[in-house]
C-alpha cells in the first residue's frame, strides 16, 4: 500500500510536471505581463522538493529541469543541473531546519527561483549578447516577480497531492 | 556534517552532478540531437494538440476582437494604403510589360527559381527566451535541417537553429545571434539587420552598416538581399521607421518594422530549398557605405 500510495505520488507529480511544461510553452495561453510570461516549472520543482525526501526530490528537479531545458536551449543538462540540487537542499532543508507551510514555500521559492533565474542570465545571456543590464531589468526581473506570484498556487496543490497519496508513510 | 557527507543521498547528488554535467558537455559540443529528437517525439504532440485548444478557445472568446473605432481607423488607413498601392501597380504593369518585351527582342530566358517549402505551426514559445524565439512542429523527417529560412506570408521572420525528428527550433529575427543581408529595394542600399535587446522588446529591429550619406527615409521597404546564399534573395522584411546615427562611428542605421508580428507568428513555412543556397559560405564584412560607394561607381 505504502509503495502503491508512492508510485501514484510520482506519477502524479511526473504528470503535473509534464501538463506544466505544455501551459508554459503554449503561445497564448499565459498573458504576458510586461513582455515576460512564468516558467511555471520553477515553482512546481521547489514546492515538489518540500514534501520529498532528497533523493526523489533530486529526481524531479533534474525531469523538471530537462524539461526547462528541451524548451529553451540547445544545451541539455543546465536547467537539470542546477534545479536537481537546489531541489536536494530546498528538500533537506524543510526536513532538518524548518516546517512546510506557506511562509516558507515563499521564501524557498524566492532563492530559489533568484538563483536559476541569475545562473540562467548569467550563463545564457551575460556572456553572450550585449546589455545584460537592460536585459536584467526589462526581461529576468520581471520574468522572477510573474512567477513568483504562482509559489503559492502550486505549494497547495502540491500539499494536497502529498497529503492525499501518502497517508500510509506517515 | 560529516553525517550528511557521509550519507547515502549526498553520494546519489555527485553522481547526479557528475551525470548531468557529462550530458550538458555531450550536447553542448555534438548538439544533442538524439536526446532531443525523443524528448521531441513525447513532447510534440501534445504541445500540438495544446497549442490547437488555444487557438480555437482565442478565436472562439474573439479575445484578440477589435472596437468598432479601431476597425473603422484600420479600414480607413487600408483604403489609403490601397489606392497608394494601386497606383504603384499600374507604374509596375507597363515596366512588366516594357521587360518582357526587351527580353522578347534580346532573346534572354529566365528559368523561375525552385523554392522548395514546407508548412508548420508554431507549438511552442519558451518563457526564458529573451528574443522571442520558437518552436515548430516539424523537424527533420519532413525535410527541415538547420540554417533552412523560416518565413510567412508577411515577410521572414527566422532561421532554424536546431532541427530534430519532429520538431525544430527557429531562432526570431528580433535575436542577436541572426544576422540578415539586407537592401533597400527603391535606393539599393546594402546593410545588415540584427536584433537587440531594447529593439526586441519594442518588436523592432536594426538595420546597421549604412552610410552617413544615406539615402533611406521612413517607408523605405527593405528585403534580404540574398547576399552570403543563407537567404534567398527579395524575401520581404520590413519598413523603415527612422534613421539614427551609430553609438560608435560616423555610420546610421535605420530602424526596421517588421511586416510581420514577430512574437505573435503562429503558422509559418520554412525554406527547405533554393536556388543558390549554401554556395557562398564565407561571412560578408561590410565595411560602412562600402557597397553604397560600389553602387555609385
Amino acid at each position: 500500500m505504502k509503495d502503491l500510495n508512492r508510485l501514484i505520488r510520482y506519477l502524479a507529480y511526473t504528470l503535473e510536471l509534464l501538463v506544466l511544461f505544455m501551459v508554459q510553452e503554449t503561445p497564448g495561453l499565459l498573458p504576458a505581463v510586461a513582455g515576460v510570461r512564468p516558467v511555471l516549472l520553477l515553482p512546481a520543482a521547489v514546492a515538489i522538493a518540500m514534501f520529498e525526501e532528497e533523493v526523489p526530490a533530486l529526481a524531479f528537479g533534474i525531469v523538471a529541469g530537462l524539461l526547462c531545458d528541451f524548451g529553451f536551449s540547445r544545451v541539455l543538462g543546465f536547467h537539470a543541473l542546477v534545479l536537481g540540487a537546489l531541489c536536494f537542499f530546498v528538500s533537506l532543508l524543510v526536513r532538518t531546519r524548518m516546517q512546510a507551510n506557506l511562509v516558507t514555500a515563499a521564501l524557498n521559492g524566492a532563492w530559489a527561483l533568484a538563483l536559476t533565474l541569475g545562473a540562467q542570465w548569467l550563463f545564457f545571456y551575460y556572456f553572450r549578447y550585449s546589455q545584460p543590464g537592460f536585459a536584467f531589468r526589462s526581461h529576468y526581473l520581471p520574468k522572477y516577480l510573474y512567477t513568483l506570484l504562482f509559489i503559492p498556487l502550486l505549494y497547495l496543490l502540491n500539499r494536497g497531492l502529498s497529503g492525499a497519496l501518502d497517508p500510509a508513510e506517515k | 556534517m560529516n553525517e550528511f557527507l557521509k550519507g547515502s543521498s549526498f553520494k546519489v547528488l555527485v553522481i547526479a552532478v557528475v551525470v548531468l554535467l557529462g550530458l550538458l558537455i555531450y550536447t553542448a559540443s555534438a548538439g544533442g540531437s538524439l536526446i532531443a529528437s525523443l524528448l521531441g517525439f513525447v513532447s510534440s504532440p501534445m504541445q500540438s494538440v495544446a497549442t490547437e485548444i488555444t487557438g480555437n478557445v482565442t478565436e472562439f472568446l474573439d479575445i484578440d476582437g477589435l472596437t468598432k473605432g479601431e476597425l473603422k481607423e484600420l479600414v480607413g488607413s487600408l483604403q489609403e494604403e490601397n489606392s497608394a498601392l494601386l497606383d504603384r501597380l499600374v507604374e509596375y504593369d507597363s515596366v512588366l510589360r516594357e521587360n518582357q518585351q526587351l527580353k522578347t527582342q534580346l532573346h534572354i530566358s529566365q528559368e523561375a527559381p525552385e523554392i522548395e517549402m514546407r508548412s508548420a505551426s508554431v507549438i511552442g514559445r519558451d518563457p526564458n527566451d529573451v528574443f522571442y524565439g520558437f518552436s515548430i512542429n516539424a523537424g527533420t523527417l519532413a525535410g527541415i535541417s538547420t540554417g533552412d529560412p523560416v518565413i510567412t506570408s508577411r515577410g521572414l521572420v527566422g532561421i532554424v537553429v536546431q532541427a530534430s525528428a519532429t520538431t525544430s527550433k527557429v531562432n526570431c529575427l528580433l535575436s542577436e545571434d541572426v544576422e540578415v543581408s539586407a537592401i533597400s529595394i527603391d535606393k539599393q542600399e546594402v546593410g545588415v539587420v540584427r536584433g537587440s535587446v531594447t529593439m526586441a522588446s519594442s518588436g523592432l529591429l536594426r538595420l546597421g552598416f549604412l552610410s552617413s550619406e544615406t539615402k533611406l527615409e521612413p517607408g523605405d521597404i527593405i528585403t534580404t538581399s540574398g547576399r552570403g546564399s543563407v537567404y534567398p534573395p527579395k524575401l520581404k522584411i520590413g519598413q523603415v521607421q527612422s534613421i539614427e546615427k551609430s553609438e560608435t562611428d560616423v555610420s546610421r542605421y535605420a530602424v526596421l518594422k517588421p511586416f510581420e508580428d514577430l512574437s505573435e507568428v503562429r503558422e509559418v513555412q520554412v525554406i527547405t530549398s533554393f536556388p543558390g543556397q549554401g554556395e557562398d559560405e564565407n561571412v560578408v564584412e561590410l565595411d560602412p557605405g562600402q557597397d553604397n560607394q560600389e553602387d555609385a561607381e
